[in-house]
């Protein structure tokens, strides 16, 4: 299956601080890839670079088998590259309607953006006059997921979804990650508590200060890895 | 857009139809120092045409201190308008960056003061 996403080599820097030292990834059509690692790893800053968002000091960006390293995040947002960003990513002093609607500037119809929203998250019709702040954590993470979707992405990247969330909801939320997913969108999720995403994931990678350790398949023996990696004791 | 053609398929083909800058062309902290260099040249400018004009009675001489002096001015002015324009845009972004922050704890704050009433 060809990447819609690929990192090679990629290492960036924050001033003379070194965050990623040469991170390999691919993302599928299709498949959520689950990238963990402790606090401080460089999860992050791989969203960042593959948004576009924080340049890349060496290595490639491709998508969909362009070499798109140094690409304007504006650029790349229009082409169907969306980041949800670690937090609620919502206004929150604008109603659920009022922060669906800021997602036309793609071109798309508020009605058209609203039965997007509304129908994969109908607690958001129900609200729908009601400030994103003033919403449950969980709530205003499915507006930011929802105000994702009505950008038609095509590489989805998530940040620390499940950040202040209950886990019933976290698994709620990730349900519909897999859903988006399986309608052909490639999802790069981003999380500190394994746990949370294993269920969905296809495919798994860890990050430890900057470097991919360990990758494959999220299955037991990754699982009983985790604590280790992230503890730095496995090498 | 053929109707076969999937979301993948699109983005493959709207990414090959992108014009990608060279990530070197923008360089602006090139551009920030140069602004600032500009402005301290443009003093130097001004204030060796100060002493080229003071220190000599030869009009011709006098006049070409003068057209120094104009000419640091200038280097002042665009230094100025290059350092404002790539200092203020990163400040200005992490000014944004802060107020939605703000208003975020605000909301937090005002929904914790509910729960509590």
């Amino acid at each position: 299956m060809s990447a819609l996403l690929e990192l090679r080599g990629v290492r960036a820097s924050y001033g003379g601080i070194t965050a990623l030292h040469g991170v390999d990834l691919r993302v599928a059509a299709g498949q959520v890839v689950a990238l963990l690692g402790p606090n401080g790893a460089g999860k992050t800053t791989t969203l960042k670079v593959a948004a576009g968002v924080h340049p890349a000091d060496s290595g490639r960006l491709l998508l969909g088998g362009r070499d798109a390293t140094g690409a304007d995040s504006r650029d790349l947002a229009r082409a169907g590259v969306c980041l949800i960003p670690e937090g609620r990513g919502v206004f929150p002093n604008l109603t659920v309607r009022e922060n669906l609607l800021m997602m036309t500037f793609t071109g798309r119809g508020r009605a058209e953006v609203e039965e997007i929203a509304f129908t994969r998250f109908p607690v958001l019709a129900r609200r729908a006059g009601q400030a994103a702040g003033t919403m449950s954590g969980g709530e205003q993470q499915m507006l930011a997921l929802a105000r994702g979707l009505a950008t038609d992405p095509a590489v989805l990247l998530l940040d620390e979804l499940s950040m202040g969330l209950a886990p019933l909801v976290v698994a709620e939320l990730y349900e519909q990650v897999a859903e988006i997913a399986r309608q052909g969108v490639a999802v790069l999720v981003v999380e500190q508590f394994a746990a949370a995403v294993l269920d969905i994931a296809d495919h798994a990678a860890v990050l430890v200060r900057g470097r991919v350790e360990r990758r494959g398949d999220p299955d037991a023996e990754l699982r009983a890895e985790l604590s280790d990696l992230y503890l730095g004791s496995a090498r | 857009m053929t109707s076969t053609e999937t979301r993948a398929d699109r983005f493959v083909r709207e990414l090959a139809d992108l014009r990608i800058a060279d990530p070197a062309a923008g360089r602006p902290a090139l551009w920030l120092r140069l602004g600032a260099a500009g402005m301290a040249a443009g003093v130097v400018l001004g204030f060796a045409a100060y002493l080229l004009a003071h220190g000599t009675t030869d009009p011709l001489a006098q006049r070409d201190a003068l057209a120094l002096g104009l000419a640091g001015v200038s280097t002042a002015v665009a230094g100025s308008a290059l350092f404002l324009r790539y200092s203020l845009t990163g400040f200005l972004r992490f000014w944004m960056a802060r107020q939605s922050h703000d208003l975020s704890v605000l909301a937090d704050r005002l929904l914790e003061k509910e729960k509590l009433q």
